[in-house]
């Protein structure tokens, strides 16, 4: 990571946002572009998101100070026409501006878009809707968790015995932000080669159903709708449950040992399993019965998947995930622990790879060390976190900036 | 029709499994020209994972990897034959971007790591996804998305607290890292585009889907507190849970962040009184009496009486139903796609809708090898004896 030369250096863009229009700012920042938050004065109200993290002189929320670092905000209120040439001025000068729904209503977007759009034909207007855009569902209430479900993720997750679960944090709405910011990317690429700017929306429902990988597939191919599973379930179209999740001695790890797909990568991690359970003495007769990962692997039947994998089970349930984990490296047994956010924080391979980096806040009195090294570029390495901004911190920064350009036209 | 954003885009992709190709489907369906290479020797793994055709595996019948290679062309080579290079080599001079996901080492091995494909091509771009990432202790350690997903914390985050963690569906690091992938290959041809400096771009899936937990890493760095796994629970909301309908496992999702919310799901669901008392009592009473109003009910129905009431509601749906969901037809997300040995399957499209620059998913997935001729040929300007010879030697399949 470095302050020098970054890939969007020049590039402007304007914020309005809530959680995912703040994401897809974020990934722009860190790629070096300028982003600009307009925020009502006070404040957006995703700065109150839950959860809320004690900082100097109160509280503020933790997703919102992650997803705002490197920002600058600018205060306007867009209810009045003194906001809007606020607006008009910046956008004026933008190259991409973003927006989500959990921020504005559609009204207020294509209010703002048309003003941008006229301002400045080259602008990237980039928006994350629940739906996307354009027809009668427009205005349907959505959330997080009732776009987990629409996009047929939910249903497909938890166990048997109990209603389908939830993934605990806003995946939808996460990765509806970091999709943003390529289709803006995209979009603006084209801008720069073609002088073209253009509205892209992107659909929360439609990032979800992304998340799925097979499911419209094998209903089609198969009319099956997969049951939903937790620790245990039929994968990838599999006729048979498989363990997915492994007690062990102290926590959990996720393995797949037999059945179910997997290539070469699967059969030599089988190989290096039962060479570990051998070194232990455990050379069960039901462990080499078959070719588990060979032909026939996808129809193997429930009865011998659960004695081959009652053997495996107890096994691992001897072992702690340290040693799992450090034999699993050395072996390349295709296993991993299920990590805590602790474990996340304290994991080798980030620290090897200067994953986190340390956020010096003063204003906020926050020294912590962040996920903020998301990509490796040789020649335009992404930006060292800087802090999130104080709603204005920045407003007369850009009220001078916008009569400069006034006057220079 | 408009072209386009990657008209003109030429990309030699050895991406595999699932992160890496949906990354490079963005480029195909937006225009570019994507070669697809495959080691015929060694295919595409994921060509060997379900649902198959007839529910017989084949290597051309995996619908797991047709969805993730519309509009590009495949090319089948030797890749452990020691002449690869003869192939590889114009086809790098030919490309903007070079794209691979293997386990890292494989391009280096082969001659094609970064410092090398530069000496081909001084402006090419140079993508490389794997889970762990190219350096470090894991960097070669194998894995898939349910294991990349484990290591980014999304299994701590899933599941009933009273139970074991929960595998959310799929291989979800492959479905997070994608729109990273793509965000940086983007922003290193925009940079590219205006300056001529090409470059190699570098990511671990692991690093890209602990993104999302990164608020929960603040959290609990500043307050000390670990959040947890909490079944459909949510801090903050008045009610927040996955009801039981009629019918065979028909679930609705309802939830109310605000005392309007509120009001309207106590109206709508008919038992006002019932509801406030056992919101007194607490969630597990109030699931309760939800679920108890929601049983006999359709969830279809109750989903759009809840709306229009302003209530957030879903049904949970199937994947049966995203095929005939309003919403995605209206948005034409599908599109039809014939392939020679699996018919016409529906493919997804993308989750953006460019306004001027249409994406449009031109052909159905290739078979093994269905366009080595082609692009040998059309794109390479190899003569025929030239390829007849390098069949001759085993280097085209």
């Amino acid at each position: 990571m470095s302050d020098g030369k970054v890939a969007l250096s020049g590039v402007r863009v304007i914020e309005i946002s809530a959680l995912s229009g703040a994401v897809c700012g974020r990934a722009l920042a860190d790629l070096g572009a300028e982003v600009i938050k307009l925020e009502p004065e006070g404040g957006e109200p995703a700065r109150r998101d839950l959860p809320l993290i004690p900082i100097e002189g109160g509280e503020e929320s933790a997703s919102w100070i992650v997803f705002n670092l490197g920002k600058s905000s600018v205060t306007a209120d867009l209810a009045t026409d003194a906001g809007l040439a606020v607006f008009e001025a910046l956008a004026r000068t933008a190259d991409i501006v973003v927006t989500d729904f959990q921020r504005m209503s559609l009204e207020e977007m294509d209010r703002l878009a048309a003003i941008a759009r006229a301002a400045n034909p080259a602008v990237v207007w980039a928006e994350i809707l629940p739906f996307g855009r354009g027809h009668a569902y427009d205005h349907t209430p959505a959330t997080d968790t009732t776009l987990q479900a629409l996009g047929g993720h939910l249903y497909q997750n938890g166990d048997v015995d109990r209603p389908p679960v939830r993934i605990g944090v806003p995946v939808g709405l996460i990765q509806a932000g970091a999709e943003a910011s390529n289709a803006a990317l995209m979009a603006y690429y084209h801008a720069l080669r073609t002088g073209e700017g253009q509205r892209v929306d992107v659909s929360v429902q439609e990032c979800v159903i992304w998340t799925l990988l097979n499911t419209t597939m094998a209903w089609q191919i198969l009319q099956l709708n997969e049951l939903r599973g937790g620790a245990i379930r039929k994968e990838r179209a599999n006729q048979f449950f498989t363990r997915l999740v492994w007690p062990c001695k102290d926590g959990f790890v996720v393995f797949g040992p037999v059945g179910g797909g997997g290539g070469s990568a699967r059969i030599k991690s089988y190989d290096a399993l039962l060479k570990w359970m051998a070194e232990d003495g455990i050379t069960d007769d039901i462990l080499t019965s078959r070719d588990w990962n060979g032909d026939g692997q996808f129809f193997i039947s429930q009865e011998d998947y659960d004695t081959v994998t009652d053997v495996i089970k107890r096994f691992i349930e001897t072992k702690t995930l340290e040693e799992l984990t450090t034999r699993a490296v050395a072996e390349r047994i295709l296993l991993a622990p299920i990590n805590s956010l602790g474990d996340i924080l304290v994991n080798p391979q980030h620290a090897a790879r200067d994953y986190f980096q340390v956020l010096e806040d003063p204003l906020r009195k926050l020294s912590v060390k962040l996920p903020t090294n998301w990509a490796r570029m040789s020649e335009t390495p992404l930006r060292a976190p800087r802090p999130a901004p104080k709603a204005g911190a920045h407003t007369a920064t850009y009220a001078i900036n916008a009569q400069q350009t006034e006057s220079a036209k | 029709m408009s072209k386009g954003i990657f008209d003109g885009l030429k990309v030699c992709d050895f991406m595999w499994a699932a992160a890496g190709p949906i990354t490079t489907k963005q480029l195909s369906d937006n225009g570019a020209t994507v070669v697809k290479v495959e080691s015929f020797k060694h295919p595409d793994s994921i060509r060997l994972g379900g649902p198959f055709i007839d529910n017989k595996p084949g290597i051309n019948r995996s619908g797991f990897f047709a969805d993730f290679h519309s509009s590009k062309l495949g090319m089948a080579v030797d890749m452990s034959h020691e002449d690869r290079l003869d192939i590889i080599r114009p086809l790098v001079e030919w490309a903007d971007i070079v794209a691979d996901s293997f386990r890292p080492g494989t391009m280096q091995k082969w001659g094609l790591g970064y410092e090398d494909l530069k000496k081909i091509n001084p402006r090419i771009i140079v993508l490389s996804s794997s889970l762990h990432g190219a350096t470090g202790p894991w960097s070669r350690h194998p894995g898939y998305g349910a294991q990349g997903a484990a290591l980014a914390g999304i299994q701590h985050m899933t599941g009933w607290s009273d139970r074991p963690p929960a595998t959310p569906k799929g291989a979800y690091s492959d479905s997070v890292s994608p729109r990273y992938s793509l965000t940086a290959l983007m922003a290193a041809l925009i940079h590219r585009e205006r300056t001529g400096e090409g470059q190699f771009v570098e990511l671990a899936q692991i690093e890209a889907t602990v993104q999302l937990v990164a608020p929960q890493l603040l959290d609990l760095q500043v307050t000390g507190h670990e959040a947890q796994r909490s079944g459909n629970r949510k801090d903050g909301a008045i009610q927040h849970g996955v009801y039981r309908c009629t019918g065979d496992e028909r679930w609705i999702v309802i939830e109310c962040e605000t005392e309007i919310q509120w009001r309207a799901l106590r109206e709508t669901l008919g038992a006002p009184e019932r509801l406030d008392t056992a919101r007194t009592i607490g969630p597990d009473s109030l699931d309760e009496a939800i679920a108890a109003l929601t049983a006999p009910q359709d969830a279809f129905e109750l989903s759009e009486r809840l709306r229009a009431a302003g209530v957030p509601a879903a049904v949970a749906y199937k994947g049966s139903d995203l095929l005939e969901d309003p919403i995605l037809e209206a948005r034409d997300h599908f599109w039809p796609l014939h392939h020679e040995e699996m018919g016409t399957l529906k493919y997804n499209g993308p989750a953006y809708r460019f306004e001027k620059t249409p994406t449009v998913l031109r052909s159905a997935s290739p078979r093994l090898g269905e366009h080595t001729e082609h692009v040998m040929t059309d794109l390479l300007g190899f003569s025929e004896a030239d390829i007849a010879g390098f069949r001759d030697r085993g280097l085209l399949g």
